[in-house]
């Protein structure tokens, strides 16, 4: 692992701090020659004398007091994370999951080849890049105990699906891409799957025996032109999955939309996202099914946030206030009638203190409503920590 | 039908061994030294003589042009969030950074980093000059480990050039 070695300067008798290196025990063959050429200095390399395999890993552990129901405490994920470089060009990167201590999943598993310096090719079990916690969901890189209800019930975090595709960076443009083809979520499997309230949620198949009889396609776009603001535009294509396509109704087509920022200037940060999905043949599906989906859903969230610590401390003190409006009934198709319930606000306020890089204490109380009840509002107190390393 | 799907198989694996243009290191080193100083011909020689060499006096080099000193090379290694990245800083005689660029990124997390236009926060500045994360250089969300990984190893070297320029040793 990594740690800062301390070299006692012979010359001057003054110990000083200089570099982050590798405790691999190495030595360099004493080179006599003045001239050194470039090829030679890559015998440096520390990144060769590194081990191939990297453990990491994230969690979260969260106690949530709800106004209106049983407390919960509940070791929310914990994740491990294991990366292993075969050569400078290929790589294979996982996790593997403990959701709720019971629970095992696979949240990513894909080889990735690079097929130039800034152009990769991935496939396996791969995130879907739709908005900016799905890709970026360790607790420590996000304010609030609980991500997100936009990144729960519209896009359905982790959502991770088998695919294949490119990804890469235009490092002149300031831009990263990516492009997949990949699985999508399931419909109908002898079960209808999808319902309002949870969304896509519903058909997620994890990579677990998934079924695909329609391929779906998902790409992304970031650009961090501009100095500590980053903007993000997501898109997702595709026919959901199902086991009889003979059955009318039992699939609906989805196209999702997400347009993101974030905004990062000395003690103050911000971030945006808005998705949007439309789904098509809602009508039939509901037939067939007995079910409520709408045929579009959707909603925002502003956050902004401030620092309190001095810019210069390792620790971090961020105040932070959200805003969230997401409907799951924007639009309906065919009889069914808009269920005024599904459409929320909330407002969380609250603090993330950053104890070092990579750990995190989290308190917040949110407040929702939806659109029949607005005067009582249902309260939750939060409380977390969160760990990435 | 089928035919055709042997095809595609055989289309796709053609097409990946096209594409191998993973370039060099030392060869964008190279490109990097002689577009920053507007030369075609350098030497690289040892920066530090010394009879005890540590870790970092293999990675300081003096580059000079026809025996005349022009600048001094870093090459540089820092950690990503599962790998390492190579990286070279470019110094003119006076030891103001002329260039910082990323060598090579081992993985896409972070990559944000080569971002021309981030790492020019860094061009211009001397070896007194200090960077502060959030404070003098911007940070990119999503791309943290590695902002902060690049900017604590540029300190390091301003350090330690610092203390070769007291020394009297360049």
């Amino acid at each position: 692992m990594l740690f800062r070695i301390i070299i006692d300067n012979l010359f001057m008798r003054k110990t000083i701090v200089i570099i982050i290196m590798s405790v691999t025990t190495f030595s360099f063959s004493q080179e006599e020659d003045e001239q050194l050429n470039i090829a030679q200095t890559q015998l440096l390399n520390l990144g060769d004398l590194q081990s191939g395999l990297t453990i990491g890993g994230y969690g979260e552990i969260n106690y949530n007091d709800f106004d209106n129901g049983p407390t919960e405490l509940d070791v929310q994920r914990l994740v491990l994370l294991f990366a292993y470089k075969f050569d400078d060009r290929v790589s294979f990167i996982t996790e593997i999951e403990y959701e709720h201590v019971k629970e095992v999943y696979i949240e990513q598993a894909w080889l990735n080849y690079a097929l130039a310096d800034n152009i990769s090719l991935r496939a396996g079990l791969l995130l879907v890049p739709m908005g900016i916690i799905n890709e970026y969901h360790e607790s420590t890189t996000f304010n609030g105990v609980e991500r997100p209800t936009l990144d729960n019930k519209i896009v359905p975090t982790t959502w991770r699906e088998i695919g294949i595709g490119i990804a890469g960076r235009v490092p002149d443009l300031s831009i990263r891409y990516q492009a997949y083809i990949m699985n999508g979520p399931i419909s109908y499997n002898g079960l209808y799957k999808l319902q309002a309230t949870d969304g896509l949620r519903g058909g997620r198949q994890n990579g677990a025996q998934s079924q695909g009889s329609d391929a779906n396609f998902a790409t992304r776009l970031d650009y961090f032109g501009l100095l500590g603001l980053r903007l993000g535009v997501s898109y997702f294509t595709g026919k959901t999955q199902t086991t009889d396509k003979s059955i009318i109704g039992s699939q609906v087509g989805v196209n999702m939309l997400g347009i993101d920022a974030r905004y990062v200037k000395n003690n103050f940060s911000a971030r945006a996202q808005y998705i949007n999905t439309s789904l098509s043949n809602t009508d039939k599906y509901n037939l067939a099914g007995d079910k409520d989906l709408g045929s579009k859903m959707g909603g925002y969230y502003i956050e902004a946030a401030y620092n309190i610590l001095p810019i210069e401390a390792t620790q971090r003190l961020d105040l932070f206030i959200r805003y969230e409006n997401i409907n799951q009934h924007k639009e309906v198709k065919g009889s069914l009638n808009k269920n005024l319930a599904l459409h929320r606000k909330e407002w969380t306020i609250g603090g993330s203190y950053h104890l070092s890089k990579g750990s995190v204490f989290k308190m917040d109380y949110q407040s929702k409503e939806n659109a029949i009840n607005s005067i009582n509002n249902i309260g939750q107190f939060n409380m977390g920590i969160g760990i990435f390393f | 039908m089928k035919a055709k799907k042997y095809k595609l198989v055989i289309l796709i694996f053609l097409l990946l061994g096209s594409l191998n243009s993973y370039s060099q290191i030392s060869k964008k080193a190279d490109r990097e030294i002689k577009k920053v100083f507007s030369i075609e011909k350098y030497e690289l020689s040892k920066a530090v003589d010394h009879k005890i060499e540590d870790f970092l006096t293999k990675r300081l080099l003096k580059i000079s042009n026809d025996s005349n000193k022009i600048g001094y090379a870093y090459f540089g290694t820092a950690p990503s969030q599962t790998k390492y990245f190579d990286y070279l800083v470019l110094f003119d005689q006076n030891l103001i950074i002329k260039s910082i660029k990323i060598l090579v990124y081992r993985e896409d997390y972070g990559g944000e980093i080569e971002s021309k236009n981030w790492l020019s926060q860094f061009l211009g500045k001397s070896i007194v000059d200090r960077f502060i994360y959030r404070k003098n250089i911007a940070a990119i969300s999503g791309a943290t480990i590695s902002v902060n990984s690049i900017t604590e190893a540029v300190n390091d070297i301003l350090s330690y050039l610092t203390q070769l320029k007291n020394q009297g040793i360049i």
